[in-house]
């Protein structure tokens, strides 16, 4: 990255190289927590990927961070001055630190406690800083999210364009759908599919259409946030909009704006919204314990298994709720795969992976595919656009790698692992169309009838 | 057998007085150094964000817990290190009862040994150290059988072996030097316990040796360095855990 840039100015005899103020002081004291135990190294999907390459490994990530810290703060630096270091170690760091999708398994296994999601955020702003950072193309998203508040280059007035005729969105009501930028824009099927379920199911639901701006969360997680201020904006335009509405709750199907509106929000406007934040999975699971649901398709005999999503799981503590939901549909049998809840293994996409480093990302994903595999899984369900596009990458990559020798998948290309997210299965199930505007629009135009998909049968 | 009426056996009490003093000062600086780089210049910032967060509301997953449960639980019980490895936790709780236990020990005696000196209340030092003989013994074995453990992991697991540097060598051989030079000087004693490294032999001078040895490393090496190594974990991680609000 470095030799890409500008060279950098130099910095003045006497002062650190690397500034700490971005880094919150208990997160810079984090550093100095860590024993060096290992743990982390044993579950990181990142290290896992790169073959242990110790670069990758999060204890020595943290190890040299602490040692640029003593070399710039530490006793030796009060007498003599801070330590000229090599920029282009520095460097090395700041690519090897980018390589990381943030997902918390460290934190999960540290014996110290240490909370790395937000000590590496605000490290990785603080080499953004010092322009070390971020990695590849990552670095676009400030501008596109501020230009045109979503990451995808669309006009706001298209963010209604997902929405088809049969789909009715209130102009009163307690709920709001957050669709997010993702499914609005890009895999339309999740945000049509929501609001189908929450249509049969009568729940009137308010959408803040082309008031609705992206979450931020890909900037906020990349290092980003200082640049435009522009999660700050988007969250007090978000949480103005819907308290505005005066919705009590709101609703999300996407596991990165979920953590946001949970997490990051907040934080952002250092005071919590007035309205209540709920995943679809949540709602989901209470209908179901109260027998709320009734399925009209089931599937036949087929094994699911789940990938709890890092922001909704880890982050944000939703273990159960998709579960429930999975385990109730019909015709499924639930089989739970290696390495889930808090222990989950990282489908790779987030930290800016997928955006910045798609190779390590299809990499990780291609573990998690394996992981599933290994259970005879015939669908791999999440509640993740991210996860779900990943994890989908992962299984197409898994399949070009065996494709020689799995004679089945070749002559059989059906009895491939489906991929899905949750909402679209329990769309299907509830006999609904999971068909996007374009799609539907395209087969009024070809007189095509909608026909019932193939894979599942009548209850 | 006057030389040894003082539980630490150095011939002079102003001497070991000075060695503390020395690094009770070293460890203030270094914390103080150590503060003022976690608060970006100010070690005062630092310790009004710490109080603040100790209370202060977690978002998403972990809910904070209770102070009391975070402490017992977490800090002392070190239940994260017995969730992921119950081997290591063994060897963890060896090192830490030990270490700690034979700390309060030592400060409990030199706080005798300066009322001593200064003339406050009748008491009888050798008696006092007796009495805490046995206890001193059992806590210096744990330490040693914990370090040992912690040598063979270094030394035998090859995942541990690679990821092994000289940072952490530093503290767990520092620390077994400081454990075994106060078991050999408990043994040189005249008045050693049975038991302890009599083996080695009865040595007046031997003994003085190296118990004086034996405390200025200890001072030095156990409290001086603390925020200058690896040992500054064992301040900064219950700082952390408090921080994070504990839970597994």
């Amino acid at each position: 990255m470095a030799d890409e840039k500008e060279p950098r100015p130099v910095i003045p005899k006497g002062e650190p190289y690397i500034k700490t103020d971005v880094i919150n002081p208990t997160f810079m004291m984090q550093y100095d927590a860590c024993t060096r135990c290992g743990e982390c190294d044993k579950w990181c999907p990142v290290l896992d990927a790169k073959d242990g390459d110790r670069k990758y490994s999060p204890m020595d990530k943290i190890s040299r961070f602490r040692t640029f810290m003593g070399q710039s703060y530490g006793l030796k630096a009060k007498i003599f001055g801070p330590k000229r270091l090599d920029e282009d170690d520095i460097q090395d760091f700041a690519d090897a630190f980018f390589h990381c999708s943030t997902c918390g398994v460290c934190a999960s296994v540290c014996p110290a406690g240490i909370n790395t999601v937000d000590m590496y955020e605000a490290t990785r702003q603080q080499l953004v800083m010092r322009d070390n950072g971020p990695y590849g193309k990552t670095v676009m998203f400030p501008k596109l999210i501020g230009e045109y508040r979503n990451p995808y280059l669309k006009d706001q007035k298209q963010r209604l364009d997902w929405i088809p005729d049969d789909v009715e969105i209130a102009e009163e009501a307690d709920v709001a759908y957050f669709a997010g930028c993702t499914a609005g824009f890009n895999q339309q099927v999740l945000g049509v599919c929501t609001a189908r379920v929450l249509n049969h199911l009568n729940v009137p639901f308010i959408y803040l259409g082309e008031e609705e701006t992206c979450c931020s969360s890909a900037i906020i997680r990349t290092g980003q946030p200082h640049k435009g201020d522009i999660p700050y904006i988007n969250a007090k335009h978000n949480v103005e909009a819907l308290e505005a509405r005066g919705v009590k709750k709101v609703m999300f199907a996407c596991a990165g704006c979920y953590r946001v509106a949970t997490i990051d929000w907040p934080k952002q406007l250092g005071r919590k919204p007035n309205f209540e934040v709920v995943h679809v999975a949540d709602l989901l699971a209470d209908l179901i314990q109260q027998g709320k649901i009734e399925w009209k398709k089931s599937f036949d005999n087929k094994i699911i298994t789940y990938h709890d999503p890092c922001h909704l799981g880890r982050h944000c503590g939703v273990y159960e709720t998709p579960r429930i939901v999975l385990d109730n549909l019909p015709g499924l049998k639930f089989v739970e795969m290696d390495r889930i809840k808090e222990l989950q293994r990282c489908c790779g996409a987030g930290g800016g992976v997928k955006a910045g480093i798609s190779d390590l990302a299809l990499d990780i994903a291609s573990e998690r595919i394996r992981d599933a595999q290994a259970i005879n899984a015939d669908i791999l369900s999440s509640c993740c656009p991210f996860c779900r596009r990943n994890i989908g990458d992962g299984r197409d990559n898994v399949y070009d790698q065996q494709g020689s020798t799995n004679f089945d998948l070749r002559d059989n290309p059906e009895n491939a692992m489906q991929v899905e997210d949750m909402i679209v299965l329990v769309a299907e199930l509830m006999g609904l169309s999971t068909k996007i505007k374009s799609q539907e629009e395209e087969d009024k135009k070809a007189g095509v009838e909608a026909a019932a998909p193939k894979h599942l049968k009548d209850l | 057998m006057s030389d040894f009426s003082y539980y630490s056996g150095i011939p002079s009490f102003y001497m070991m007085i000075g060695i503390a003093m020395i690094a009770i000062l070293i460890f203030l600086v270094g914390m103080y150094l150590n503060m003022q780089k976690w608060g970006g210049g100010s070690a005062s910032h630092f310790l009004k964000i710490f109080l603040k967060s100790i209370n202060h509301e977690k978002l998403g997953h972990h809910k904070r817990q209770s102070l009391v449960s975070t402490i017992i639980l977490d800090i002392l019980l070190q239940r994260r290190i017995l969730r992921r490895s119950p081997f290591r936790w063994v060897m963890h709780m060896l090192i830490f009862v030990g270490w700690i236990g034979m700390f309060i020990f030592s400060m409990i005696f030199a706080v005798f040994e300066v009322l001593h000196e200064i003339g406050i209340g009748q008491i009888n030092l050798v008696e006092t150290r007796h009495s805490l003989d046995f206890g001193n013994e059992v806590l210096g074995y744990m330490l040693l059988i914990g370090l040992v453990i912690a040598i063979a992991r270094r030394l035998a697991i090859s995942d541990v072996v690679k990821r092994t540097q000289m940072f952490d060598w530093v503290l767990v051989l520092g620390t077994l030097i400081i454990t075994i030079t106060g078991f050999m000087a408990e043994g040189f004693r005249p008045d050693a316990i049975a038991g302890a490294w009599t083996f080695l032999g009865n040595d007046v001078e031997i003994a003085k040796f190296l118990a004086l040895f034996h405390v200025a490393i200890s001072l030095l090496f156990c409290i001086a360095y603390i925020p200058y190594s690896k040992y500054m974990h064992m301040l900064a991680a219950p700082m952390v855990i408090l921080v994070n609000g504990g839970g597994e």
